[in-house]
């Protein structure tokens, strides 16, 4: 019986030690220095419900680049930080997405861009759900760090994403933002316009040719 | 019956393969004794005795003891095993993009791409030079998502992509942003 039970159990322990995702992923590539602290602070994260791919990225990236294992373990704890700021603002948004992973490192992700954990709770608010808000989070980043002010930013994806549009439409605002600046506009401009035609087009539906059917068509000219 | 050997096709008639009338006039006479010799012998329940029958049941209990010891092992290998290669939980399925990823570098040697899509390798995604103009391009498939890059240029300047926006990558540079 001990044979019975012993022997998967030390396979297992054996899997688990040399062959836990972690350490699966971070084998070759990180000081084990660096590994153990992505251990501890992914074991912490794990437990409160946070995704631990972003501590696993960040430290790949920074011993690929051939940064110092203190200025990667500073690094690591700022993501940590973070994660634990994008849950707490998902949690603050009244939504059910504080449990879910991709929403928390796509916000760890719009923090990282410069956005604040109240920048995400007003996202959260506006009631899209778990893949348009992971989404929308995903677009604010990216704005934040085409230089878009936070007002602007949360404003345009606010507007986005209470009008319903789809993940594809969202996606293309960073694009079309840039061409706005491309053209000479401020990011605050570009997004700021951007949000008033969105806005408008939320009140008064799409432009013609643009979208679904309109829901109220002209009437027929009189004869 | 020592030293008597039945011919072959009088054993098949005790085997019940021929009937009598199926052997030769010259074997019939042999046919009948050795059928008279079957009928002779006695088909009574053979006895053991008990003491028998007490090595018996301990040898089966024995037996039956150790099994499960014999088994145990293999059976924790195989479950070891089971363990060990059962495939993980496969991951949610993601839309793939196909991105073309462009820098001009005309005094680059060698460039290539790093990211979280390739585990920051610069060895992993080499862009091509596009003639002698000093362009060099990648074209990668990539699932939909937020993706963080850089260019690797000789191997050893990790540079931001410029037509790209960046944030900062928490070691003093800046890393290239995708959203796909």
């Amino acid at each position: 019986m001990i044979a019975f039970v012993a022997i998967p159990l030390t396979l297992l322990s054996m899997q688990q030690g040399a062959g836990s995702p972690v350490a699966q992923r971070l084998a070759g590539r990180v000081s084990p220095q660096i590994a153990a602290l992505v251990e501890e602070l992914g074991t912490g994260a794990s437990a409160r419900g946070l995704p631990i791919d972003p501590l696993i990225q960040k430290a790949i990236e920074g011993s690929a680049k051939g940064i110092a294992p203190e200025r990667i373990a500073t690094a690591l704890r700022l993501v940590a930080m973070q994660l634990d700021t994008a849950a707490a603002a998902l949690r603050d948004g009244g939504t059910q997405l504080a449990s879910d992973t991709l929403a928390i490192a796509a916000g760890e992700f719009a923090i990282t861009a410069g956005l604040s954990g109240s920048d995400i709770t007003a996202l959260a608010r506006t009631g899209a759900d778990a893949a348009a808000l992971t989404v929308g989070l995903r677009v604010a980043g990216t704005l934040a760090a085409l230089g878009v002010p936070p007002a602007e930013d949360i404003g345009l994806v606010s507007v986005a994403l209470r009008s319903g549009e789809p993940a594809s439409s969202l996606l293309l605002l960073p694009a079309t933002v840039q061409s706005e600046i491309g053209r000479g506009a401020t990011p605050a401009q570009a997004a700021a316009g951007l949000a008033r035609a969105a806005a408008a087009q939320a009140r008064h539906g799409p432009p013609p040719g643009r979208g679904g059917g309109n829901p109220h068509p002209p009437h027929p000219p009189h004869p | 019956m020592s030293g008597h050997e039945f011919h072959p096709l009088v054993k098949q008639l005790l085997d019940g393969d021929i009937t009598r009338a199926d052997l030769p006039a010259e074997l019939r006479a042999e046919g009948e004794e050795a059928l008279h010799l079957l009928a002779g012998v006695e088909r009574t329940a053979v006895s053991m005795p008990a003491v028998t029958w007490r090595v018996m049941a301990a040898l089966e209990r024995r037996r039956r003891r150790f099994l499960p010891w014999l088994l145990a092992p293999a059976l924790a290998i195989a479950a070891a095993l089971v363990i060990w290669l059962w495939p993980g939980t496969p991951p949610p399925s993601a839309s793939l993009v196909t991105v073309r990823f462009v820098l001009v570098a005309p005094e680059a040697r060698q460039v290539s791409l790093a990211g979280t899509f390739n585990q920051w390798d610069p060895q992993a995604t080499p862009l091509v030079r596009a003639g002698a103009t000093g362009v060099w391009t990648a074209t990668v498939t990539l699932p939909a998502g937020q993706h963080q890059y850089v260019f690797v240029v000789d191997g050893a300047r990790w540079v931001p992509d410029p037509g790209a926006p960046a944030v900062d990558d928490g070691f003093g540079r800046r890393n290239s942003v995708l959203t796909l």
